[in-house]
């Protein structure tokens, strides 16, 4: 049996990508549980934060998705850290400080129009932790994307925030049950309290991945965003 | 342009925008289907092709037009149509209330270049950095290098292409309404703008600006003085590039790799405002400056890649030394990259297909990275001047020296032969910055 922490649930059209962190000889590292049929989760209950007995085979995963582990057991919840203790897991796990130390290979940026992406046989890993000096959340044409720059001062622009507990909170922002003006709310939130809440925060840290290979390259993603939003944040806008 | 002209080249820079993103095979969809339903494009491809769009529009904030509506090509053509009719309407009310600020056109009507007068084989500077003889040759295509001379600096070589243009122009420097200068190596005060205004002995009315932007320094310069024109706050302006790296780059300071690829230079651009023929007619004595080209400044585009901000890094070291970080790998391949995409950007926005230019005045950071990036564009190599493989890269200078000799060789040609330039440059950072000249109106 195997013990892992949640630290990522993230959401891309139907299905749930879930990443977790692993301690194996002292060491922290981040372990993907894929179903044996498929990379994702259709259905996914628990929570960041949850530790959960699995049991995980590796699994012959094609370059940069080296994190792949097939979940041979359904899982089973043992306990659950905080937020904070999560980040201070999350810290002592895959770090990087600059661009090119993120996947172990150069970032490319998009010819045609925005977006970043790494080639599959160059990238070493698919997920990676690292802090931020600023970052900001656009709703762009019903897309959500993120603008951050890192600590090396290298900006990334136009990545999409699959993370769950965001993407559900902008949802829920954007319901109907919340009046008029829904958008222009939302967007003078993230401009403005959003902006506040997330740097000041001292367990402010982000965790970017890889997408699947797709036309043969793998774009960058914001996976995860600490702090995580809080319901009551709504009622302030 | 007529709206009916205007409606048909907005929908075509939407179809060559969707093209570019699908890839140019692909044929346009039905224009009201659902482009992320229909798996047109997934949604990383729907922010690309918008992002694409707002670069080749100069339409900001098309995202925002966006939200609500489904994302559909005939959505995005009603979103460009308000947006055009917005900046219309606010156009209309600005020019209503004061007519005085109708923009006028800009001319660039001299130029001339000053480069540093010692010849240097590039073979010596391999040396001179403790390099085998021949590496600058093979690995960066550098023949040789323009180095100042004993008393030569940024203010000698500047104030020299800078008289040069006011000596053609035939006109006197106290007509000058600003000078604006750029240089990416000199440094302390009085700022080169202040030594040159007075080099040149410019009124004391004539305003100095000295504007950064290192290698992209020309372009920054230029549209300034555009914006101080068609505001009607200048009517005459030189913009100078000066740029003496064989003094700053020096070896046991910098790697040769990176110091031995830089030369000295400078060039120089008088601007003026567009004035009509009957106006002419009617004041020949107001201002004495002639035309030598018949150019004049269209658009500008700029930005900054932030993601290539660590590729280049130079700053001041302990006991007078200079901290360099340089990955010469990734920012070739960046710099190719992002002036291939200018390229594209202007020649969408400009409506000017490449093959008709009469050339591109571009950053060379060296020739090797030329050839590629004219071979990346199916262009001649003859349509960039050769600038970096006989002088060096000369920083700001560079995207001048090549300007000015485009320029030159059109005074051989008709009128009717000339043809638009393209101008494309980058600086650290990564920014970036395009701009096209074309022909006077009538």
């Amino acid at each position: 049996m195997t013990k892992l922490l949640i630290t990522e649930v993230t959401r891309m059209g139907p299905a749930f990508c879930v990443i977790g962190l692993q301690r194996e000889n002292q060491k922290i590292h981040s372990v993907r549980p894929v179903s044996p049929n498929t990379n994702g989760w259709m259905d996914f209950p628990h929570q960041r934060g949850d530790i959960l007995q699995c049991e995980l085979t590796p699994f012959p995963g094609a370059k940069p998705h080296i994190e792949d582990r097939v979940s041979t057991r359904g899982f089973q919840k043992d306990s659950t850290v905080s937020e904070l203790e999560t980040v201070t897991y999350l810290r002592k796990a895959e770090i990087a400080h600059s661009m090119r130390e993120l996947f172990g290979c150069p970032v490319h940026a998009n010819k045609s129009g925005s977006g970043l992406y790494a080639i599959p046989g160059e990238a070493t890993r698919s997920i990676c932790g690292t802090e931020t000096r600023n970052l900001r959340l656009e709703f762009y044409a019903n897309e959500l994307r993120a603008t951050l720059v890192l600590s090396s001062g290298e900006v990334l622009r136009d990545l999409p925030l699959v993370d769950r507990d965001w993407r559900d909170f902008i949802d829920a922002a954007l319901s109907e049950s919340r009046g008029a003006n829904r958008l222009g709310r939302l967007e003078r939130f993230l401009n403005s309290q959003f902006h506040y809440k997330i740097l000041s925060c001292p367990h402010h840290f982000i965790r970017l991945g890889l997408t699947r290979p797709y036309r043969e390259v793998c774009w960058l993603m914001l996976d995860t965003l600490f702090p995580l939003p809080k319901l009551e944040w709504l009622e302030e806008f | 342009m007529t709206s009916a002209e205007d409606a048909i080249r907005w929908r075509k820079l939407v179809e060559d925008s969707f093209r570019r993103e699908i890839g140019t095979q692909g044929a346009l969809t039905d224009s009201h289907a659902d482009l992320i339903e229909t798996g047109v494009l997934d949604s990383m491809g729907w922010v690309s092709f918008l992002r694409t769009l707002e670069s080749v529009s100069g339409v900001n904030e098309l995202g925002a037009l966006l939200t609500n509506v489904p994302p559909t090509l005939e959505n995005i053509f009603s979103a460009l149509q308000d947006a055009r009719f917005s900046a219309d309407t606010s156009d209309a009310k600005v020019l209503k209330a004061n007519p005085s600020t109708r923009p006028s056109d800009v001319l660039i009507t001299h130029s001339s270049a000053a480069l540093g007068s010692r010849i240097i084989p590039s073979a010596q500077v391999d040396l001179a950095f403790g390099m085998p003889e021949g590496k600058l040759r093979k690995r960066a295509g550098i023949e040789s290098l323009a180095y100042a001379a004993d008393g030569e600096n940024e203010l000698i070589l500047g104030a020299r292409a800078a008289q040069q243009v006011l000596h053609d122009a035939g006109g006197p420097v106290q007509e000058l309404d600003w000078i604006i200068v750029t240089s990416e190596t000199h440094r302390g005060y009085p700022s080169l703008a202040a030594q040159l205004h007075s080099q040149l002995l410019a009124r004391e009315t004539c305003g100095a600006l000295d504007v950064g932007g290192a290698c992209l320094g020309l372009l920054n310069g230029l549209a300034v003085a555009q914006g101080l024109i068609v505001s009607r706050q200048a009517r005459i302006i030189v913009v100078v590039t000066a740029d003496v790296h064989s003094r700053l780059l020096t070896p046991g300071r910098v790697a040769g790799e990176f110091g031995g690829l830089f030369g000295d230079g400078a060039s120089a651009f008088l601007l003026r405002a567009e004035v009509g023929a009957e106006v002419r007619a009617k004041m020949p004595q107001e201002d004495s400056f002639g035309a030598q080209h018949s150019y004049r400044l269209g658009e500008f585009l700029f930005g900054c890649v932030g993601q290539y901000a660590g590729a280049i890094r130079i700053a001041d070291a302990p006991e007078g030394q200079l901290a360099l970080h340089f990955d010469g790998e990734a920012l070739s391949r960046a710099a190719v990259t992002r002036m291939e995409k200018v390229i594209l950007d202007l020649e969408s926005r400009s409506g000017f297909p490449r093959s008709s230019l009469q050339g591109l005045a571009t950053h060379q950071p060296n020739p090797r990275l030329v050839a590629l990036l004219a071979k990346q564009c199916g262009l001649a190599a003859d349509k960039f001047p050769v600038v970096a493989q006989t002088f060096g890269n000369l920083g700001s200078s560079t995207c001048g020296v090549a300007l000015d000799s485009i320029l030159r060789a059109t005074q051989t040609l008709s009128i009717e032969q000339r043809r638009p330039i393209f101008l494309a440059s980058l600086g650290p950072g990564l920014l970036f910055g395009g701009a096209w000249l074309e022909l006077q109106r009538g």
